[in-house]
């Protein structure tokens, strides 16, 4: 059973040193590789109210863990400048932002459009899925691979995703493992 | 015999030379690194005194015991302050696990009156060793949870 927090509410989530208790910033957003299938990086706000942004970011080899009430950082020299930090995570290439592309399955059918990215809780980045819009104006959740092809506009998703689209994260929690050994990742 | 930090608070505290008794026990300063009692806050608010865990001759049942009436003294620095204005009271402190999930607020702590160290924290309905605290500050206390 797997923790599951979307992409949106890890925005705002305090950045908390691990020796020293102190929230030394809060997350402002989520810097995702759709390539990658993981998040590389937090951009990031002063903390407190209409603080403001913080120019330094994070990136993921130096978060401890991002969890469901905090980020963990070991300490504020986990905080680095863009022009520090991996490309990806400083200057990151634009049309990265998966929201709104259309999820395909390799045979052709359309699942829905992408609304967030689902992150494993306690983890330092990794997106087992997304939250999608649904056709019919709902929404679901599918475990994601690592997908097959991203163009900006859409994604390619294996056929067998479509018996893994859960109607919330308690049950993507539950799907991510028994998906990933269908397809013989895990 | 542990003592507990929620029963220990009010307790008087009297100069051992003069018997006089000097104020009220605030709360109680902890090193999280030493696992050790510090220092003692005495009084409340802008009145609050500091007294270094050293100058503490005897942590009994009914009084805390210090060297002399000199032993109070005001806060010496930035840390100090902190302490005397309460920031670094670890009751009421919120708790995150160091994988960021909140475990709630230490509700007490248990310690050795004779040596000042630090043995548990109680946290909600648990109660966890002092020494899976990885650290402490003005916003959490962060812990080693092995479970979590």
């Amino acid at each position: 059973m797997k923790l599951l927090v979307t992409g949106s509410a890890i925005r705002g989530l305090p950045v908390v040193t691990i020796g020293g208790g102190e929230d030394v910033a809060e997350v402002r957003d989520v810097i995702y590789s759709p390539e990658a299938g993981r998040v590389v990086g937090l951009t990031l706000n002063k903390r407190g109210f209409l603080a403001g942004r913080r120019r330094e970011v994070l990136s993921a080899e130096t978060i401890h863990a991002i969890g469901r009430d905090a980020v963990m950082v070991d300490n504020e020299e986990s905080l680095i400048l863009p022009e520090d930090a991996p490309g990806e995570v400083g200057a990151p290439p634009s049309g990265r932002d998966v929201t709104g592309n259309e999820v395909l399955t390799e045979q052709g059918k359309s699942l829905g459009k992408v609304n967030d990215v689902i992150v494993l809780v306690g983890s330092n980045g990794e997106v087992v899925g997304y939250e999608i819009d649904t056709a019919s104006g709902g929404t679901a959740y599918i475990p994601l691979p690592s997908q097959l092809a991203v163009s900006g506009s859409a994604l390619v998703v294996p056929e067998a995703t479509q018996d893994f689209v859960e109607a919330d994260l308690v049950g993507l929690g539950a799907a991510v493992d028994e998906f990933r050994s269908r397809l013989g990742l895990q | 015999m542990s003592e507990r930090f929620e029963a220990a608070i009010g307790r008087r505290v009297v100069s051992r030379t003069s018997a006089e008794e000097l104020g009220n026990l605030g709360h109680l300063v902890v090193d999280v690194e030493q696992r050790q009692v510090t220092s003692l806050v005495v009084g409340k608010g802008r009145k609050a005194r500091l007294v270094d865990w050293e100058q503490v001759s005897g942590f009994g049942p009914d009084a805390v015991m210090v060297a002399d009436d000199d032993a109070l003294h005001e806060p010496r620095d930035d840390h100090e302050r902190a302490a005397a204005d309460g920031k670094l009271d670890l009751i009421g402190k919120g708790v995150l696990s160091d994988m960021g999930n909140g475990l709630g607020e230490v509700s007490d702590v248990a310690f050795d009156p004779a040596s000042g160290v630090v043995e548990t924290l109680v946290i909600g309905e648990h109660e966890y060793p002092a020494a899976s605290v990885l650290g402490a500050g003005s916003f959490a206390v962060v812990v080693n949870v092995p479970a979590d």
